[in-house]
């Protein structure tokens, strides 16, 4: 199946998901209405529901459904689609609250009846949880907390709507429909034990062992992993898992890693961590023989995605080199043809990752390779500075129809990239990027 | 690229949702507004000076939030002109829950009834000649 059917029949799919609530309330026998407002504002109630709930769905991580898409822009849609949730049950809590403000009745909730006030809090945590999500760095919310919070207040949100929903009955007073709605909040309280405790523990089934931490320049080590007891996982280079280490994977301390090893090499892992927080940090007393559990692959950023690709140009700045080696070191080991450009930028030469592999990668690959130093050594004769539009111009292949760009590094860096490689003819559909800030 | 989709996937949920809750609005009122009794025909509730007391009783034991008189409360439950329509000792049953109703109402709205039991007896009569005086 292509691409683009796969992609659309997910989408029919999530559309139908979340019209299926409202939808299931027009079938059957329909109660009289309480005016065009009163029944709009219960609708986007309703509605707003079903986009939250969906939510669990779209984070569950479900390898086929994100596949098509990528999974880091399925978190994206995931704080896109958070907010019109909650504008819908805003606007549900403000009709009724303006129009009918003694059928809300009293706010107190020792004096209002517990599913009114059930409403009330979820409505609230929701609030929690964006404001949460959206400025947690702003905050100084830990990530680990971060992701506790996240979901205990979600699926606390979400209970809490049902009970007001079911509490307040009318349009669920039908016993199918009643049902029915029963049977639709519970499939997503079972996604939430699928992904928090089915998933954990299949992961804790197929374990991996660190046999070796290597020393990288520029505080980066790399972690290489052989599965213990099991075949591994096939990924494809580029792709990215959940690393969990020194801790139990029913915890919340997982972070993401892109692969920076050879795909074509079976079970052995690798990933190449930049020493920038307390979790990466920590990567270089990591001891052989210490157990990991890894959740993966995901990830659309790979040249295997383009197999009729005439070459690749690739465009790295610091410990964004790691997919980008893992592509390289790929292509290398299937003895790959094909023209392709490395510019890769970095503060300075100590802090170059890779350096003397890259060099003997142009042995074996058609690779022209430009490292940007912004404060080179005495003697330095390539480019300086950061990557300009000059640069691009010059180094990017005159004919570059039918190549596709990978650019893998901070936002910032990534955004200028796009934007000169634009600015020479690039269509926007061949430049190739992760949005690692979602995940 | 694929930030543009995820958005426009976003815009279309946003419109499917909107669009199917207008529907759900109109599929419930096809008439548009339900038609609420002329204010000068409420004696009790806009035009009377004096408060009847089963008003007093009926805003107070918050029956507002499942009923309405006059436009005031849920309009999912209006009880204009139910005077006209129950008898004083029927009305009274409905008030309270009363056993024979079981089966009548929905489980929630039967078990909810049982507290107004407790009601001073003064206050449910007040209640229900309220009630009994909305005619129209």
């Amino acid at each position: 199946m292509s691409r683009v059917v796969s992609a659309s029949l997910w989408v029919g799919f999530y559309l139908a998901l979340v019209s299926a609530p409202l939808l299931l309330l027009l079938a059957g026998e329909i109660p009289p209405g309480g005016g065009p407002w009163w029944d709009l504002a219960m609708a986007f109630g309703f509605a707003g529901l079903a986009v939250m709930g969906v939510q669990f769905a779209l984070t569950a991580r479900l390898r086929r459904a994100t596949a098509p898409f990528g999974i880091d822009i399925i978190y994206y849609f995931h704080r896109l689609a958070a907010y019109i949730g909650i504008a819908l049950v805003l606007a549900h809590f403000a009709i009724v609250q303006v129009l009918h403000p003694e059928a809300v009745g009293a706010v107190n909730p020792l004096q209002a009846p517990g599913f009114m006030s059930a409403g009330r809090l979820s409505l609230i945590l929701f609030l929690v949880v964006i404001v949460s999500s959206v400025w947690r760095k702003q905050l100084g919310i830990e990530y680990t907390r971060w992701r506790i919070l996240h979901t205990v207040a979600a699926t606390a949100a979400v209970l809490l709507a049902i009970w007001h929903v079911l509490g307040v009955g009318y349009y669920t007073e039908t016993m199918w429909k009643y049902r029915l709605w029963i049977a639709y909040s519970g499939f997503w309280v079972l996604l939430v034990v699928y992904v928090r405790l089915i998933r954990p523990w299949r992961m804790l089934h197929r374990p991996y062992r660190v046999v070796e931490v290597r020393a990288e320049s520029g505080r980066t080590n790399t972690l290489v992993l052989e599965p213990d007891g099991h075949a591994g996982m096939r990924f494809a280079p580029g792709q990215f898992a959940w690393l969990t280490l020194r801790g139990s994977p029913f915890s919340f301390e997982e972070h993401p890693f892109s692969f920076s090893g050879s795909a074509a090499q079976a079970g052995r892992i690798e990933f190449t961590i930049k020493a920038l927080g307390d979790f990466t940090e920590a990567i270089g007393e990591v001891r052989p023989g210490e157990r990991a559990c890894l959740d993966g692959p995901y990830g659309v950023f790979s040249v295997d995605r383009y197999p009729a690709a005439r070459g690749f140009v690739f465009v790295a700045a610091g410990v964004g080199i790691a997919p980008i080696m893992s592509m390289l070191r790929t292509l290398a080991d299937r003895g790959d043809p094909r023209p392709m450009t490395l510019i890769y930028a970095d503060s300075d030469a100590e802090a170059m990752i890779f350096r003397e592999e890259l060099e003997a990668l142009k042995t074996r690959l058609d690779l022209e390779l430009v490292c940007v130093l912004e404060r080179p050594p005495e003697g330095w004769s390539g480019p300086r500075g950061r990557i300009t539009a000059e640069l691009i111009e010059r180094v990017v292949p005159a004919d570059h129809a039918g190549f596709e760009f990978f650019i893998c590094g901070p936002r910032p860096v990534s955004d200028i990239v796009q934007r000169r490689l634009r600015g020479i003819g690039v269509a926007g559909a061949r430049v190739h990027f992760e949005l690692f800030d979602m995940v | 690229m694929r930030e543009e989709l995820a958005r426009w996937v976003a815009l279309l949920t946003a419109v499917v949702a909107v669009s199917l809750s207008v529907l759900f609005a109109w599929v419930h009122n096809p008439r548009g507004e339900p038609e609420q009794p002329a204010a000068e025909s409420l004696p009790t509730v806009a035009a009377t000076p004096v408060e009847h007391p089963g008003h007093a009783v009926f805003v107070a034991q918050r029956c507002t939030s499942c009923h309405s008189v006059g436009g005031e409360g849920s309009p999912r439950y209006p009880l204009d002109g139910v005077g006209a329509r129950l008898d004083r000792d029927t009305i009274r049953k409905w008030i309270i829950g009363a056993p024979e109703l079981e089966g009548e109402l929905s489980a929630s709205a039967f078990s909810r009834k049982q507290q107004y039991q407790v009601l001073p007896d003064a206050e449910l009569e007040a209640l229900v000649s309220w009630l009994a005086s909305l005619q129209d």
